[in-house]
């Protein structure tokens, strides 16, 4: 065990890898600045990386986000700390911050694989792939997915029998499951919080039937099963494999919604909604859709044309809030709701059903300092004193916010409060 | 020339794209078709040309075979060219050895009706790309040196704050404006939802962080008339009320703002009856209302009736956009008004409510107070009706199985949207694209949202597109940190790839300097005759000035007709 934790010094320590982070770092590093990058997950690039396409431009999400993810990964003036928690964050007095965080063992020696993925192969050890939404399987001896960065494989140390299949195979020899925590304190003169947001629960609405169900999916299962780097190599329900014909879309499934705990609305679902529907409609020529909702929210620049074109293009908006969804014996589902254009209560058939999940707050973000606590607001997200001025300012001097840690939010209004935290971020480091 | 093409040393790379370019090219097919053209010494197919793995065997392939030349086929230069000149920069080639060829845009996605098609037209473009890579010559960057400072146009929210950003960030700002004062449209603005901050008190402690800021030099009543020069140096000629002057300046902002939509006469009664306003005119009206009465032209009002999307989504008009911020702002008024006079009743005559994110709790703040919302079809907006003293709104009522909702009311408020500033001279000045709603065009929706086509001119706050204030003052700090960007380091490098002329062969006749759309060009002496000179720091290798050169005097570096038409020459065959 590692008897002292590694000291280490910087301009600014960014918390999160997502796109705001990431945009943040590449702000402040562009500018000279020295910034470590914290994130908890194997691959920096946070939900971002894992979409199919982005509303309005249709914009290949993979093909935007790895030129920024490898020009981040690539920075001089960016040190990345993935697999990394953060344990405190303590401010000792102006531009003077101290993180305590450890560093996961991954139990492969990161500058030796080659991610060649032979270990995958030998793997005996199947469980369910968190990246791909738990659609399909992985090894737990694994590369996270095809585009993560750094591309390193990773022990599953939980789900590993320690058989040793994967340290036979390894052309350079680089597992090693001798690897221990290593704890490292790092010194920055200000900090940016970048901790996202974590997707509604499905199981929480139990009239939705997600999980009882097989054929209700989550948006975000839908999006995985629409990107470049797909589980599957068209569109399939997941119950029986079959090629759906007649999908339906929930809107506000855990938004606008006092009874669950969400009264907001988390504006990004209308949009990438309608943008699953257009792909579908591409991929499934013949598939009908139908997306139940309450409010089309088609708000920012070139969304409402987008709406129309989705119109135009056949998709079937019906406005009505979905209240229950039973699974048939075939699998399919019966969705029971008000029609709100005849007032009348309705039942519709539809073969598999996806779920858009609204966007919560990533509590997580109030623990993260020690003495004086960021300040957190009603719905736990992060609360911002000086909404109008100073949108990244935190009740914390020193402390700024990007993205959707202070509410929910769009790629490019992430991007934007990403460099507002940066620019804010710059001029504290200059007084 | 054949001499040349013997020293070249070429790897191919030929991408999938993760099926985007696989699904319809045969990559394999691809690779096999060029692998033995001249000078090719490796040929690959790869899922993700732009992922990480792939860039580190590119890097690996270059030093192992000491290759002289990268040609990668994948998608549009526009997303990954940079990426891949950078790959051969890190393993020790000149950036400009990369030549970059489309097979995704220009063959799969073109022709996935087609994919024998698709893979023969792949074939001869990565081909065209291999003769190029064979003649491409190693440049090197310009490098020039860049003003410490920022022009901010426009003194609104935006662009004040832009200004207060980048003082703080210790840059030199000219701050200008046309008016007599600044602040733009927030003074108008009683209570900025959803903080409930009144604009005039906003505005009184933006002016005074201006005026007591040293880096910020603020010129009111001032017209900016022209630009020259480009990335690094602009030279901006200002009218002032004192007379003409000019700065240099590194980079330029621009917060120019939007206008409000105006109804035109008789739309939903609008100048035909004194009770039909619109929001911003009911705003001033009950910032300056008090007592227990609201009155309106000499009308007391117990009942408003808000009609939302007037000259916005328009089924007709030119306006199609959504502005974005007139819902929250209707809802926060009728809460507002009724702070200050309870009794009265507000109806909503909707498209359907876009309070999106935690604006929704206004919204259900306002149903919670007893406001009734009717939502109409797009196509069939209400009718506002005047007999005598009444006025009345009727539509047809999508939440009440259609049936036709009629309200008498005395007030009608109509919730006008944003347009884009009617005075175009700014954007006609720098040259600047708009998109479809005729607000200013990023150069990427998603990913660079403040940044323009034109080098060093970035965008703030509405002029983009509708944004609240929030969302406005986000930009424009963001914004000030790209501008501080660029020019922060004192100097910038600019691309090599511009156009040179060949002075023995010119014989000014202004044609190039007509077609240049960047101002590059202008006539120099030259052994007793007058000769375009092309400024290498203002040219953007666009190609322009080429064709229109009747003595085919210009070549444009990286683009030389020998390259083009060894290009022109494999797409022929």
């Amino acid at each position: 065990m590692q008897k002292e934790p590694e000291i280490l010094s910087f301009d600014a320590l960014v918390v999160g890898g997502g796109i705001a982070g990431g945009e943040t770092a590449l702000n402040l590093a562009n500018n000279g600045y020295k910034v470590a990058l914290v994130e908890k997950e194997l691959s920096i690039g946070g939900k971002m990386i894992l979409l199919s396409k982005v509303f309005p431009t249709l914009d290949c999400a993979a093909c935007i986000t790895t030129p920024k993810v490898s020009e981040i990964s690539r920075h001089p003036n960016i040190s990345i700390f993935t697999e990394t928690d953060v344990h405190s964050i303590e401010k000792l007095g102006e531009k003077n911050f101290e993180a305590r965080v450890t560093r996961r063992p991954r139990y492969v020696v990161e500058a030796d694989c080659t991610a060649c993925q032979l270990c995958e192969e030998a793997c005996p050890v199947v469980v369910r792939d968190e990246y791909q939404y738990n659609l399909v399987g992985r090894k737990a001896a694994f590369i996270p997915f095809s585009i993560c960065s750094p591309k390193v494989a990773a022990i599953d140390i939980d789900n590993c029998t320690l058989c040793g299949a994967c340290e036979k195979v390894c052309p350079p020899g680089c597992i090693d499951f001798t690897q221990k925590p290593r704890e490292y304190v790092l010194k920055a003169k200000t900090t940016i919080v970048a901790t996202g947001f974590k997707l509604f629960d499905p199981l929480k609405i139990s009239r939705y039937s997600y999980g009882s169900a097989k054929n209700v999916i989550t948006s975000m299962q839908m999006e995985r099963q629409l990107a470049p780097t797909r589980p599957f190599h068209t569109i399939l329900r997941p119950g029986d494999g079959k090629v759906p014909d007649k999908l339906a879309y929930v809107l506000c499934a855990g938004s606008r919604d006092d009874s669950v705990g969400n009264p907001i609305c988390s504006q990004i679902c209308c949009m990438y909604s309608i943008k699953q529907a257009q792909l579908l409609m591409g991929a499934l020529p013949m598939a009908d859709i139908t997306i139940y909702y309450i409010d089309i929210r088609a708000f920012g620049k070139g969304y409402d044309e987008f709406y129309e074109q989705a119109v135009s293009m056949g998709v079937r908006f019906v406005k009505g809030k979905i209240g229950k969804i039973t699974e048939k014996p075939n699998g399919n589902l019966s969705l029971r709701y008000e029609d709100i254009a005849t007032g009348k209560l309705k039942e519709a058939d539809h073969d598999m059903v996806v779920l858009s999940v609204g966007v919560t707050a990533n509590a997580e973000a109030g623990n993260l300092f020690e003495g004086k606590k960021l300040e957190l607001d009603v719905l736990n997200y992060v609360a911002q004193p000086s909404p109008l001025l100073s949108p990244s300012k935190t009740n914390i001097e020193g402390v700024f916010v990007a993205g959707t840690a202070t509410g929910p939010k769009d790629i490019p209004d992430s991007i934007l409060s990403a460099g507002a935290a940066a620019g804010e971020a710059i001029s504290y480091l200059n007084q | 020339m054949q001499h040349e093409t013997m020293k070249k040393k070429l790897g191919i790379y030929i991408c999938a794209c993760g099926g985007n370019i696989s699904d319809y090219v045969d990559i394999e097919k691809v690779k096999e078709a060029i692998k033995d053209e001249d000078a090719v010494i490796l040929a690959k197919t790869t899922m993700f040309a732009c992922g990480d793995t792939n860039q580190k065997d590119m890097d690996a392939d270059i030093k192992a075979n000491d290759l002289s030349g990268v040609v990668v086929a994948s998608c549009s230069p526009k997303l990954h060219l940079t990426t891949f000149r950078n790959v051969s920069e890190r393993a020790g080639l000149n950036p400009y050895t990369y030549v970059h060829a489309n097979i995704r845009e220009q063959a799969s996605w073109a022709h996935s009706d087609d994919k024998t098609g698709a893979t023969e037209k792949a074939i001869q473009i990565v081909k065209a790309a291999i003769a190029k890579a064979r003649l491409a010559e190693a440049l090197n960057p310009i490098t020039i040196k860049s003003e410490r400072s920022v022009a901010v146009v426009g003194a609104g929210v935006a662009g004040m704050k832009a200004a207060l950003s980048l003082a703080g960030m210790n840059d030199k700002v000219y701050l200008i404006e046309k008016s007599k004062e600044i602040g733009g449209k927030l003074k108008t603005m009683d209570v900025i939802s959803p903080e409930k901050q009144s604009g005039s008190d906003l505005l009184k402690q933006l002016e005074a962080e201006i005026s007591n800021n040293s880096r910020i030099e603020l010129f009111t009543e001032t017209i900016l008339t022209e630009s020259s020069g480009s990335i690094g140096n602009f030279t901006l000629k200002l009218n002032t009320p004192t007379g003409n002057c000019e700065v240099t300046v590194g980079s330029v902002l621009l917060a120019t703002g939007f206008d409000t939509y105006t109804p035109e006469e008789g739309e939903f009664g609008y100048l035909s009856h004194s009770n039909v306003i619109t929001l911003p005119e009911f705003k001033a009206i009950l910032q300056n209302s008090s007592g227990k009465q609201l009155v309106v032209n000499e009308k007391e009002i117990n009942s408003v009736a808000f009609i939302y999307c007037v000259g916005s989504r328009q089924v007709k008009g030119d306006n199609k956009h959504c502005s974005r911020f007139c819902c929250t702002a209707a809802m926060q008024t009728s809460l507002d008004a009724s702070d200050k006079f309870s009794h009265l009743q507000c109806y909503h005559f909707t498209r359907g409510t876009r309070s999106y994110g935690k604006q929704e709790l206004i919204y259900k703040a306002t149903n919670d107070k007893g406001d009734i919302y009717v939502q109409f079809p797009d196509k069939k907006p209400p009718v506002v009706e005047t007999s005598g003293d009444k006025l009345s709104v009727k539509a047809v009522d999508l939440l009440l199985e259609k049936r036709e909702h009629e309200a008498e009311v005395d007030l009608v408020v109509l919730v006008t949207g944003m347009v884009p500033d009617k005075d175009e001279t700014i954007g006609n000045i720098f040259k600047l694209p708009k998109g479809r709603d005729h607000f200013f065009n990023e150069i990427h929706m998603k990913l660079r949202p403040v940044e323009t086509v034109i080098d060093g001119v970035t965008i703030a706050g509405a002029c983009q597109g509708p944004k609240n204030v929030a969302e406005s003052v986000n930009s424009a700090i963001a914004a000030a940190t790209k501008a501080h960007s660029i020019i922060a380091k004192g100097e910038l490098q600019l691309e090599p790839i511009v156009a040179y002329v060949d002075k023995e062969t010119c014989n000014w006749c202004n044609a190039c300097t007509d077609a240049c759309p960047f101002s590059a060009i202008s006539p120099i002496d030259f052994k007793d005759k007058k000769v375009a000179e092309i400024s290498k720091s203002n040219c953007k290798g666009c190609g322009m000035c080429l064709p229109v050169c009747p003595s085919d005097s210009i070549e444009l570096i990286s683009f030389t007709n020998k390259e083009m038409e060894s290009m022109i020459d494999v797409l022929a065959q």
